[in-house]
């Protein structure tokens, strides 16, 4: 470690009692953790957006999209399943928050529940 | 060191820009490379708040409603929700500790609170909605129990808080699950909560436009003002920072250090519980991911808000500072359509990279 430049470098404290490490390497952990996190997000911002997957619960399958914030969830075709028909997509498994396709917007990765009604 | 060289001029100089005029008089009086260090230092000092308000021009530019009335009123309720946390973990971490029992602490008082007052009772079959006063109470005593058995541990046995409070964060977590088993509740969501429950926290305490800002935010100013005054005005506040920065020493000088550390600690887990209280009736399902990592979130705020894991070094208006640049960025990353797994791996550069310009600040200060 080059700690020539710097001898007076006192003992770190509390939870940082016992670090051996350098203002230099400090600067580059700085430099590189904030390159990092920038390249994470332009890259990630520059996808589709966030997924929002269906669990038809038992149902046809129904494809999941890729929907950016603040946008609404095009409506999929109704699933089938035999003995029940189809009650509409919530978005919490107890099937208390029903999902409105008009009004409402994603603001994150979603996935939304299929309520059957037994015939 | 900048306030020896300020002249008299500028020390007559009052209000906000004090600092940065005497900042300025002591930059002119350096030359050649030591200004060069001075301005390194500068940039790395603030490089967490540099970025961050370049992403913010960043994101509003590319997204302009996240400028708009609706998502700033946004932005601030959701500090004020994760405000109190951050008050309590930032307690501990002036004492050079931590706590990452915090977010299971929040989660459980969340449950406890929504078991008592919803109007579907599963858990306790055939009670009906509980007085909130009592309710309250309970929630405060359960986060001061959680608090009392951290604080006891690290200040009796001399334990690493990450050992104490990791071993608590779980015992939570399986006891908000168990808890969330009992009756016929069989581990669902608890959701149909009360009107009063929901109204106390979340109900409108204002409107601008046609905007409501929620009451918690009110709650969260008066935690942050009742927190300001015991840190600055009590002998409790007093002896915590003599603690953080040397235990030996304040021992030395008649602080009660076993003490100290335990009040802090039962502060703090006062401070999660009314988290999950709130958090309870903000989002209004509640389930055994409640509060899940809230801990590392208040950290992380703590930590850009100047608030050090040397010890002994913070302020709530740091804190505050803290939970709001996180909310803001965090918010941001969302209109971006960050993928929400990513935001794991930035918060941990967050913290990896704010715990570095901290060293550096302790480093070169010296």
């Amino acid at each position: 470690m080059p700690e020539e430049h710097r001898p007076e470098q006192p003992e770190l404290r509390g939870l940082y009692r016992h670090v051996k490490i350098s203002v230099r390497t400090l600067d580059i952990i700085i430099v590189a953790g904030i390159a990092a996190m920038v390249l994470l997000v332009l890259w990630s911002a520059s996808g589709g957006g966030y997924a929002v997957r269906f669990d038809a619960r038992g149902g046809s399958d129904v494809p999941a999209q890729s929907v950016r914030y603040g946008e609404a969830v095009a409506e999929p075709a109704p699933p089938e399943r035999n003995g029940y028909s189809f009650g509409g997509w919530f978005a919490d498994e107890a099937y208390s928050i029903p999902w409105d396709f008009q009004s409402n917007r994603v603001e994150g990765d979603t996935t939304l529940y299929a309520y059957w009604i037994p015939d | 060191m900048a306030e020896q060289t300020t002249t008299p001029n500028s020390t007559i100089k009052k209000g906000p820009f004090r600092k940065i005029r005497a900042e300025i008089d002591h930059f002119n009086t350096l030359t050649g490379k030591d200004r060069q260090r001075y301005i390194t230092d500068m940039l790395f000092n603030n490089a967490m708040y540099i970025i961050i308000v370049l992403a913010i021009i960043f994101i509003a530019i590319r997204v302009p409603s996240f400028v708009s009335l609706s998502s700033i009123v946004n932005i601030i309720s959701l500090t004020a929700s994760r405000l109190p946390i951050a008050l309590g973990v930032a307690g501990c971490i002036v004492l050079a500790g931590t706590d990452i029992s915090a977010g299971r602490a929040v989660g459980l008082a969340a449950c406890i609170a929504g078991s008592l007052l919803t109007t579907a009772n599963k858990i306790f079959p055939g009670m009906g909605v509980q007085p909130l006063p009592l309710v309250i109470l309970i929630v405060i005593a359960v986060g001061a129990l959680i608090g009392f058995v951290n604080g006891f541990c690290m200040a009796k046995f001399k334990l690493h808080p990450y050992i104490v409070t990791l071993s608590t964060q779980l015992i939570l977590y399986g006891t908000i699950l168990l808890y969330l088993k009992m009756g016929e509740n069989n581990g669902q969501t608890l959701s149909s909560l009360s009107e009063g429950y929901r109204n106390l926290v979340a109900g409108t305490l204002f409107t601008i436009g046609t905007v409501a800002v929620p009451r918690y935010v009110l709650y969260a100013i008066i935690l942050a003002a009742i927190m300001w005054v015991i840190w600055n005005k009590t002998t409790l506040g007093k002896n915590m920072f003599a603690v953080g920065s040397n235990e030996e020493a304040a021992n030395v000088s008649g602080v009660n250090v076993m003490r100290t550390i335990i009040l802090v600690f039962v502060m703090a887990g006062i401070m999660y519980s009314i988290t999950g209280f709130f958090e309870g009736a903000r989002i209004a399902s509640i389930n055994g991911n409640t509060g899940f990592n809230y801990e590392a979130d208040a950290i992380a705020a703590c930590v850009i808000g100047g608030v050090s894991f040397v010890g002994g070094i913070g302020k709530i208006s740091g804190i505050i500072t803290g939970v709001l640049l996180l909310q803001i960025i965090f918010t941001g990353l969302n209109f971006l359509s960050v993928d929400q797994n990513i935001l794991y791996i930035i918060k941990g550069l967050v913290i990896l990279v704010a715990c570095a310009i901290d060293m550096r600040k302790y480093l070169v200060r010296k």
